[in-house]
């Protein structure tokens, strides 16, 4: 069935598709809708599932490690300062090893006070363990829902699907709903071996000494550097009951690019439209969406970029001291196998818009310089 | 030979890595002994989780989940919540959480799940500072007391918080404090606990004898002298904060003679012992006075 | 052996820090460098009974209502736990360490209803046959002879036991009233010791006079003596032959031999001891008013207090301080007795202080009958110049009873002078106990010292205070005329009551307190024991401190 709805609703109902046992959230802005939504579906049953309403987001992710421990599939969403809030327990789920799926808002973080998207929330927890899937419109949201929990409890790994603030949570698109009964052909019920089981009683996660814990850390590597099979094989399982399918990447007419605009979330659509606009003037231009950001997708990105002359990454974000984090993610996938240049443009952050003249403008930089003295450009700062 | 005074099961074994005399082991076999196999545990950061033992092992066998710090309330509720949704209606949830991980980090966690009034039980092993890390203060420290952030160059000046009448202040269905010298009052009062649905919150006085430089012999001693000398008082609130009991079928002791015999404590001067112990009995008039002025009053909850 | 667990590869690993196995592989006893162990010391009630009975045991099983245990546990030390549970002074009371805490354990009254089940239960007193040669003749049937007879016979010797009377039970048929031991439980006792085991009885036969030391000799391979005091000390005053003045004890004899006796109405005991008692008490049965006259104070009394109370609660009047002086008859009738008064001067050897004459202080006392009631003594006729004798004693071993020839032994008050019931019942039992290691050729047991516990070492806490259980009673106004026994003794809630107050000082009851408390779950509870698991055991002593008796002691590792 299709709707016009909100990228947050859509959220919403990829979880309520998903047949989400236990959620827990606590409200922020730009991601409220989710939770509200969600509130109103457990409240009128079109949702089993307890919602516990905590005192704060680190509390939030608490309850879900409590609740998948428990073997129950569990839920939260939240946005920036909420995000970081959680940090710790973000960790404590990568190392329980459990199958929560997050749905994060991209917002920028205070102070000044910003309610508009930047993806520093989100990048910022880079390092924490949980596999990160940048979404661009409300179907491909709700639709990686479900791949999420599938993803995540094949690999015992928590999932985050990251969706812009306003231009996506607040924005109304159609959306083919799923419903709980077709996701059940392709999600299976969460039935884990092991949980917290009074029948077989195991003490979880206590003191673990120095003769152990690599062990247990490469094995998180391990899970990560499997997850890209297993994401590729989802979605594909996705797209056999669907009809859709989203990737690692997406590429957009790059095969015979000279030059590829690296993007993520929506300003992947924007590019997309400027692309068009500039291969009818003739110019052998093309984009990449990063879809899943880890585990990162380094040979189908090398795959993509080898065969360009010149690369431009577009990062809504910003690694202070060193520059945006998906071009320093690109320029490692390259690393020493090709000499082709790297560029790094800085655009949008707290919300600033990236119009298609944003894009064009990126765009016609780095087809310009050939010799670039710069390899981090902010883009539109008034100077 | 006579009927064993507490059940016979243990699902808390040897081996396990407590300090000689830890109250707070003799907590956690007396609870277990009560709430029986049909119980998942929650530990926050705190002696027992290192008590529990090295992984793979554990000195419990029970399901137990360690967590964070300030989580072992809310990581409780959603324990709880997540054995419901698979159909476990029939576990017991405990969160064991030592005195740091409740009066301080943990509680606005717990603030959180008493609100709610989750089923969870909640106990508080009360060894009155940071032992695991060391012995430093928390806000359940006495006043007068040494630790490692209060030397006895500048020791804790403040009062212990009230733990129990904020616990109250949230209406939560069932209180009680505790003391490992009195088993089983303590055995009893987990039990009931286990019989009422909501948050129930148990504080149980749980000497250290590392922490407070004692002789580990001298564990359960100061544990009832506390008792006895009005220093902890054992009480119940029930009716959702509207009723107090107070134990007071004791003979007095001296609030001196518990304190003495504990180095943490060996650096105050008589007038300072003359200050607490007036304190103390200050507290325990105002508390005595309150559970009559409660119990006066008709209870708004049927 | 619970093993550590160590993983070779990660391979073999869980993906989660999660357990699978017990920290049992971690042995924390060697964290200890004290170590506790179970310790069993002396209780002092134990310590204080003449025959050592194991009262802290006998409790113990009454608490577990194990009676025939608890009686069992009795009869290794006494033979007749219905007699001393009835007459016994219970020196072991006035050791009880909760004397210092509230009231003592009533462990007479514990001891008798134990007794009594005894005798309701014939089936608990396992009867032997003679299995071994020796023969010993035992003379007298009070309680030093029975004590002996009965653990000789126990034992599987021959046992003959002479009495002079008709009837055996010397000092306790004709020495003790009804109203405190009756006949009835006397005869009970006496019949159910015979039964135990090869005793034959020859009554009416009085050694040293129809039989002889030697004879017996000649016949028995050993010979006990426990003759006991049957001769009245005189008073020494003229007239003190005459009409209306008589020895109480024999008063006493006709009263306890059922012959009705009229005391008269204005009756006067001399003395001060148990004889005096048990008189002025027989005399205000029959209807008598009765005074006491003793020389010293109530505090010299050498009669056991419960029984000065009982008199003075039957109505019995004392008159302290004041010994009779002249004899005043109307005709043979005797009208009056004229007292001197005395007072208290240095003591004598017997570290009470001697009473003194008040010079010219007198009074006079108008009486119908005088029973002098000053003491008895040995009849040592035929004994003295076979054995040793001394102060008109045998002289015996005090404590195995070995008398100057090798097969005599002797015990009781023959040997000690006027004592008590139990001390003439370990007596008999230890000098049975020194024959039958003669007999058997085994070495005498090591003297082990005793340790006993006092409330010092008990950790009171676990106690609360609680008063002692009242033995029911017949009402004080309902004594005239009858000489029905005062004490009905406990009823068994009563006596389960009782039998709880019991601290069990210095030895285990199974509290379960060391058990309980253990912070290492290294304390084993078994059947009837703990057990302390030193592979666990950190040593910090929590148990021993929260014994309540003193149960435990510790040692230092490597010492």
């Amino acid at each position: 069935m299709k709707k016009v709805i909100m990228g947050n609703h859509s959220v919403s109902h990829g979880v309520m598709a998903s047949e989400v046992k236990v959620i827990s959230a606590y409200p922020i802005t730009p991601q409220t809708h989710i939770v509200e939504l969600l509130s109103e579906m457990c409240g009128n049953g079109d949702i089993d599932a307890k919602f516990i309403k905590v005192e704060s987001e680190h509390s939030a992710m608490a309850a879900c490690v409590g609740a998948s421990a428990a073997g129950s599939r569990a839920f939260t969403a939240t946005s920036s300062q909420g995000l970081l809030l959680m940090h710790e327990m973000l960790h404590w789920a990568v190392g329980a090893r459990l199958p929560i799926v997050l749905a994060n808002v991209n917002r920028a973080v205070g102070p000044p006070w910003s309610i508009w998207t930047d993806q520093n929330d989100s990048l910022s927890q880079r390092d924490v363990g949980w596999l990160q899937i940048y979404c661009e419109s409300n179907q491909e949201t709700q639709d990686t829902i479900p791949q999420a929990f599938k993803i995540a409890e094949e690999l015992q790994m928590p999932v985050m699907i990251v969706l812009d603030a306003f231009f996506l949570s607040h924005t109304y698109e159609i959306v083919d709903i799923i419903t709980k009964e077709e996701v059940r052909k392709f999600l299976p019920e969460y039935k884990p071996e092991i949980k917290i089981d009074t029948k077989d009683p195991h003490s979880f996660g206590n003191l673990g000494g120095p003769d152990v814990y690599m062990e247990l850390r490469y094995m998180i590597q391990e899970a990560m550097e499997k997850g890209i099979d297993v994401i590729k094989r989802v979605d594909k399982e996705f797209e056999e009951v669907f009809g859709r399918g989203y990737g690692l990447i997406q590429p957009y007419r790059c095969d015979d690019a000279e030059t590829i605009l690296v993007t993520s979330g929506t300003v992947s659509s924007t590019t997309r439209a400027v692309i068009d606009q500039m291969r009818d003037e003739g110019i052998k231009i093309g984009s990449l969406k990063i879809r899943v950001f880890r585990p990162f997708p380094f040979e189908e990105v090398f795959e993509v970029l080898s065969k360009a002359k010149k690369v431009a990454v577009i990062d809504r974000n910003i690694s202070f001291g060193n520059g945006g984090i998906f071009y320093q993610e690109i320029k490692s996938a390259l690393y020493g196998r090709t000499d082709i240049p790297i560029v790094g443009y800085i655009a949008g952050l707290g919300g600033r818009d990236i119009t298609p003249s944003v894009i064009r403008e990126i765009a016609d930089k780095a087809i310009g310089d050939d010799k670039p003295e710069r390899y981090i450009n902010w883009i539109g700062v008034k100077k | 030979m006579k009927p064993a005074v507490m059940p016979l099961e243990e699902l808390m074994g040897s081996g396990h890595l407590a300090c000689q005399g830890c109250g707070a082991t003799q907590a956690m076999r007396f609870a277990l002994k009560v709430l029986g196999p049909e119980t998942a545990l929650v530990i926050p950061a705190c002696c027992w989780a290192v008590i529990d033992g090295t992984f793979p092992h554990s000195a419990v066998n029970l399901p137990i989940y360690h967590t964070a710090f300030e989580t072992a309330a809310v990581v409780a509720s959603g324990l709880k919540a997540g054995l419901e949704m698979r159909g476990d209606t029939e576990t017991t949830v405990m969160a064991w959480a030592g005195d740091g991980g409740t009066f301080d980090i943990g509680l606005q966690a717990l603030s959180g799940a008493a609100e709610r009034n989750d089923d969870i039980i909640y106990v508080c092993y009360d060894n009155e500072a940071y032992m695991n890390t060391g012995i430093q203060r928390s806000s359940s420290t006495p006043v007068g007391a040494w630790t490692t952030t209060t030397p006895v160059t500048n020791y804790k000046r403040e009062p212990k918080k009230n733990m129990i009448d904020i616990m109250a202040a949230h209406s939560i269905p069932y209180i009680a404090t505790a003391s490992t010298a009195y088993p089983h009052d303590f055995m009893a009062k987990v039990k009931k606990a286990k019989s009422i649905r909501g948050t129930k919150y148990i504080q149980i006085f749980a000497p250290c004898p590392t922490g407070w430089k004692m002789a580990p012999e001298l564990s359960v001693k100061s544990a009832r002298d506390a008792v006895t000398s009005k220093v902890y008082p054992l009480l119940e609130i029930t009716e959702h904060g509207q009723k107090l009991k107070v134990w007071k079928d004791f003979e007095p002791t001296s609030v001196r003679d518990y304190m003495k015999v504990q180095g943490r404590f060996r650096h105050l001067k008589d007038e300072e012992f003359d200050q607490i112990e007036k304190d103390v009995e200050m507290k325990w008039q105002r508390l005595v006075a309150k559970e009559k002025m409660l119990a006066s009053i008709p209870g708004l909850i049927e | 052996m619970v093993k550590k667990l160590e993983f070779k590869s990660y391979k073999d690993m869980p993906i989660r820090a999660m357990t699978l196995s017990t920290m049992m592989w971690n042995l924390t006893g060697s964290w200890r460098n004290v170590r506790p162990y179970y310790d069993f010391k002396t209780s002092p009630c134990i310590a204080g009974c003449p025959t050592s009975e194991n009262i802290q045991k006998y409790i113990y099983l009454v608490t577990e209502k194990r009676y025939e245990e608890a009686w069992s546990t009795i009869i290794e030390s006494n033979p007749m736990p219905a007699i001393t549970g009835r007459v016994c002074f219970h020196p072991c009371m006035s050791k009880c360490t909760r004397k210092d805490y509230d009231e003592p354990v009533n462990i007479n009254a514990i001891e008798r209803s134990l007794g009594d089940m005894g005798l309701d239960n014939p089936g608990w007193m396992t009867k032997v046959k003679g299995t071994e040669s020796q023969k010993v003749a035992v003379v007298g049937s009070g309680p030093a002879g029975l004590s002996c007879a009965f653990y000789l016979a126990r034992a599987g010797f021959t046992v003959t036991l002479f009495e002079m009377e008709k009837a055996l039970g010397g000092v306790l048929r004709w020495g003790i009233p009804e109203y405190r031991l009756t006949n009835e439980v006397l005869d009970r006792v006496i019949s159910s010791m015979l039964e135990a085991g090869p005793i034959e009885v020859k009554t009416g036969v009085e050694v040293g006079k129809e039989i002889s030391l030697e004879e017996l000799e000649k016949d028995f391979d050993a010979v006990f003596l426990g003759t006991g005091l049957t001769k009245s000390r005189s008073l020494g005053m003229d007239g003190e032959e005459g009409d209306g003045i008589e020895a109480g004890l024999s008063f006493l004899k006709k009263v306890n031999g059922g012959e009705k006796v009229d005391p008269g109405k204005r009756v006067v005991v001399i003395g001060g001891g148990n004889t005096a008692m048990d008189v002025a008490r027989c005399a205000i049965r029959s209807g008598s008013e009765v005074t006491v006259v003793y020389r010293r104070t109530i505090n010299e009394m050498p009669a056991i207090e419960e029984e000065i109370e009982e008199a003075e609660r039957e109505g019995v009047k004392f008159h302290f301080l004041a010994a009779p002086l002249e004899i005043k008859r109307n005709g043979d009738s005797l009208t009056s007795v004229v007292f001197q008064k005395m007072e208290l001067g240095k003591p004598d050897e017997s570290g009470r202080r001697r009473p003194v004459a008040v010079e010219g202080e007198t009074f006079e006392m108008e009486v119908d009958r005088m029973f002098s009631a000053i003491g008895e003594q040995a009849d040592l006729e035929g004994i003295d110049g076979m054995l040793d004798c001394e102060w008109n004693l045998i002289k015996a071993d005090q404590k195995m009873g070995q008398c100057s020839r090798e097969k005599f032994y002797a015990g009781g008050d023959v040997v000690t002078g006027a004592a008590s019931v139990v001390e003439a019942i370990a007596a008999g039992r230890k000098a049975a106990e020194k024959m039958i290691r003669g007999f058997r050729g085994q070495s005498e047991p090591e003297e082990i010292e005793d340790r006993i516990v006092g409330i010092d070492d008990m950790n009171i806490d676990y106690f609360t205070k609680v008063k002692q259980n009242r033995v029911p009673r017949i009402p004080s106004e309902e004594i005239k005329g009858t000489f029905r026994e005062i004490k009905t003794g406990y009823t068994d809630e009563l006596l389960e009551k009782e039998a709880e107050r019991c601290f069990s000082c210095g030895v285990c009851n199974y509290c379960d307190n060391c058990w309980v408390f253990c912070p290492d779950v290294a304390i084993h509870r078994r059947e009837n024991e703990y057990e302390i698991d030193l592979d666990y055991c950190k040593g910090c002593l929590i148990c021993v401190e929260e014994c309540p008796r003193n149960a435990l002691s510790t040692r230092e590792e490597g010492k």
